[in-house]
């Protein structure tokens, strides 16, 4: 199992490595994504989501196709009732759909148990909530382990601290988080989603309580990281937000109302040099 | 995979349940810190209980290892065979011979597992010493023999002896409270007391053997039963005798030959009831033993129904943790705990909680029967380990039984339900 765990560890390298160097040459379009050979992280086909409540029932999600690459930056947005959070949720495995499949890293997840679940969401899916969820009388160190620690790995203090090292908490690895300020909590919150090496960092309007310029220093974190090779997606309704990511997927009435590049994403889509050349994605397609 | 692998993986999986269950503790601790006003509250039911449990078994324990060392202490091989008739044979039966001295002497000759045997006259006499006046004594009539069977020895001057038995000599041996009684001290030893207007020497005094159940067994004194029957000779004919059997392996055997002994002698036919009762020290002993245990789990279980109270507390308070830390909950979820994750969580919190009380009631226990034992008149009393133990056991049961219910509705929450929870 450890050999096994080591053999992810070192595939999940080459690919990241492998989709930095191909993000280069990404051609990013509806029509032709069969050219796209990065791998497919997240692959949504036809999602429903039916919530009784009373008597009736409410479609959070109509029928939700989307494929999420291995290394993305992606933007969920949405006026609210748009299914934004039904969504994020089932991405999240915190919830299953009514219908339709969910491919998770070539598995489907949509008809896991409780306790399967929870396993995926320990090992593959990293949360960032707007309000940290920070437990309060624990160390920030002890903060990052506790996912660590569910997941039963081993050198769980090194892992947190080098988490924590990536985000630039490692001095306030003994804080608590009445000591610490609204940004740092939300680094150490990053650092607990970073800690067991996710496949998603999966982000709920991770600037929503923190002023601008702070909130400006969490996207760079999640650029760092994005940078590394970290897949991310962000659920959000500030636009600046959705600008730094690289590819927005808006949703409207429980249906992807568009799925475009963002200015940024473009520009790094764009053939080296020939920004021009990289068109957007086509709206709901 | 090879056989190391599974083998780390396995020490993995065991280091991290050991881990998680240290850090459940730790958290558990951290909780009952937090809210220390309320928690504390809350354990008081517990607490009193287990103080209870153990300041009662205590006591009962002291009392009881108090008698039981006192009934030993008056020698388990022996028995008491006194003559047994009906109030109608006593009335139209005056003079006949029920029990004597043959009797004794038969007993003695013809039981093989009866090792020491002694007549044993009792009644009350006017004991007096030179000014004083005179004073009601429970006075014995024996052998040299009973010092043997009952432990009562002298450790002044010395008991009488077979030759004073033989001759029926006007010797007496006294209790330290008949000394008090008689307003005089040791230098008695030699003198004169008069015994129902008879002059006795006293040739001994019986070392200090205190009292029991409020029957101080110092106020006596003994004289040679030859002696007593010539001062009260109707005595002859309804003779008690007590007869010491080898060994306590043998008592049985010993109480069946003297029932054969005498059955025949009375000349008693098949069916008809025997004419005398034999009752022994250590059916005493062991109808003492039940009494005990019955008297400790009747109030055991009065103190249960504490613990119960208790355990409802703590069932209480752990309702009002889960529900304020449904965020928590939904937190250690989304980060991968599961549903057996969160049940133990709680579990171990209502656990440490009840049993942190148990362990707070263990200690009042402890200092409240120190305390009783301080009294000068109180008897030996300590807390048995067994009952700690039992105490502790107790109230962690009461934590897995009450804390269940509040760790099941923790661990059924839904994550998203449990995160957005205000």
């Amino acid at each position: 199992m450890r050999r096994t765990r080591k053999r992810q560890a070192s595939r999940r390298e080459q690919r990241r490595t492998a989709t930095f160097l191909q993000r280069r040459t990404f051609w990013h379009d509806g029509q032709s994504a069969m050219q796209d050979t990065r791998e497919k992280l997240i692959e949504f086909r036809d999602l429903q989501k039916i919530y009784r409540v009373g008597t009736e029932l409410v479609h959070a999600l109509r029928g939700v196709s989307l494929t999420i690459h291995q290394n993305e930056y992606v933007a969920i947005m949405g006026p609210s009732g748009s299914g934004k959070s039904t969504l994020m949720n089932i991405l999240g495995c915190l919830d299953i759909p009514t219908s339709g499949s969910y491919l998770l890293n070539g598995t489907e997840v949509s008809h896991l148990s409780q306790s399967a679940l929870a396993r995926i969401r320990g090992r593959q899916i990293g949360f960032v909530f707007q309000n940290f969820e920070l437990l309060p009388r624990t160390t920030a160190l002890k903060n990052v382990q506790l996912p660590l620690m569910y997941a039963m790995l081993p050198r769980r203090r090194q892992r947190a601290l080098a988490a924590l090292e990536r985000v630039g908490l490692a001095d306030r690895a003994k804080h608590r988080p009445n000591q610490l300020s609204g940004g740092q909590k939300q680094r150490v919150a990053i650092a607990r989603a970073l800690a067991q090496e996710p496949d998603i960092i999966l982000a709920d309007e991770p600037t929503g309580n923190l002023d601008s310029a702070t909130g400006n220093e969490i996207m760079s974190i999640f650029d760092e990281l994005y940078a590394s090779g970290q897949t991310i997606i962000i659920v959000t309704h500030e636009p600046d937000i959705a600008q730094r990511c690289h590819r927005i997927v808006t949703l409207r009435d429980g249906m992807i109302a568009s799925d475009i590049l963002s200015e940024r994403g473009r520009a790094e889509a764009a053939p080296e040099g020939r920004p021009e050349f990289a068109p957007a994605v086509g709206a709901g397609a | 995979m090879n056989t190391a692998g599974r083998l780390s993986r396995a020490g993995h999986a065991v280091a991290g349940a050991a881990a998680r269950s240290g850090q459940n503790i730790l958290t558990a601790f951290a909780q009952i810190w937090a809210n220390r006003g309320r928690s504390f509250l809350t354990t008081l039911g517990v607490i009193i209980a287990v103080t209870a449990i153990i300041t009662v078994v205590s006591f009962v324990e002291g009392f009881g290892r108090y008698m039981t060392n006192m009934l030993r202490g008056y020698g388990t091989q022996y028995m008491i065979v006194w003559p047994d008739i009906s109030w109608e044979q006593e009335i139209t039966g005056i003079g006949r011979i029920i029990m004597d001295e043959r009797d004794v002497e038969a007993v003695r000759t013809e039981c093989p597992d009866i090792q020491r045997i002694t007549p044993f006259l009792f009644t009350e006499t006017q004991v007096a010493y030179r000014k004083s006046s005179a004073k009601q004594v429970p006075t014995r009539g024996v052998t040299e023999a009973y010092q043997v069977i009952r432990n009562y020895y002298v450790d002044k001057g010395r008991f009488f002896g077979p030759m004073d038995v033989e001759k029926a000599a006007d010797v007496v041996v006294v209790g330290r409270s008949v000394l008090k009684l008689l307003q005089c001290d040791e230098s008695i030893l030699g003198d004169f007391v008069q015994i129902a207007d008879r002059r006795f020497r006293v040739i001994g005094i019986l070392e200090p053997k205190g009292s029991f159940m409020g029957d101080d067994q110092d106020e006596t004194v003994m004289i040679p039963y030859t002696t007593m029957l010539q001062m009260f000779p109707q005595m002859r004919t309804t003779m008690r005798f007590l007869a010491e059997a080898r060994s306590e392996e043998v008592i049985d055997q010993a109480e069946a030959q003297i029932r054969r002994v005498l059955r025949q002698r009375h000349g008693l036919t098949i069916g008809q009831p025997d004419d005398f009762g034999i009752s022994r020290q250590d059916q005493m002993l062991r109808e003492f033993g039940k009494v005990r245990t019955i008297a400790a789990s009747v109030l055991a279980g009065i103190v249960s129904i504490s613990l119960l109270v208790g355990g409802i507390g703590i069932m209480n308070v752990m309702f009002v943790s889960v529900s304020e830390r449904t965020r928590e909950i939904g937190l250690r979820k989304s980060v991968g705990g599961r549903r057996r994750d969160i049940m133990l969580q709680f579990l171990t919190e209502a656990v440490v909680l009840s049993t942190t009380g148990g362990a707070i009631g263990v200690a009042i226990g402890y200092v409240l029967t120190h305390m009783a034992g301080m009294h000068p008149q109180m008897v030996d009393i300590n807390v048995p380990l067994w009952s700690v133990a039992l105490a502790l056991g107790f109230s962690a049961g009461a934590g897995v039984i009450f804390g269940v219910i509040p760790a099941f509705k923790a661990a059924i929450l839904h994550p998203i339900d449990a995160l957005r929870h205000e």
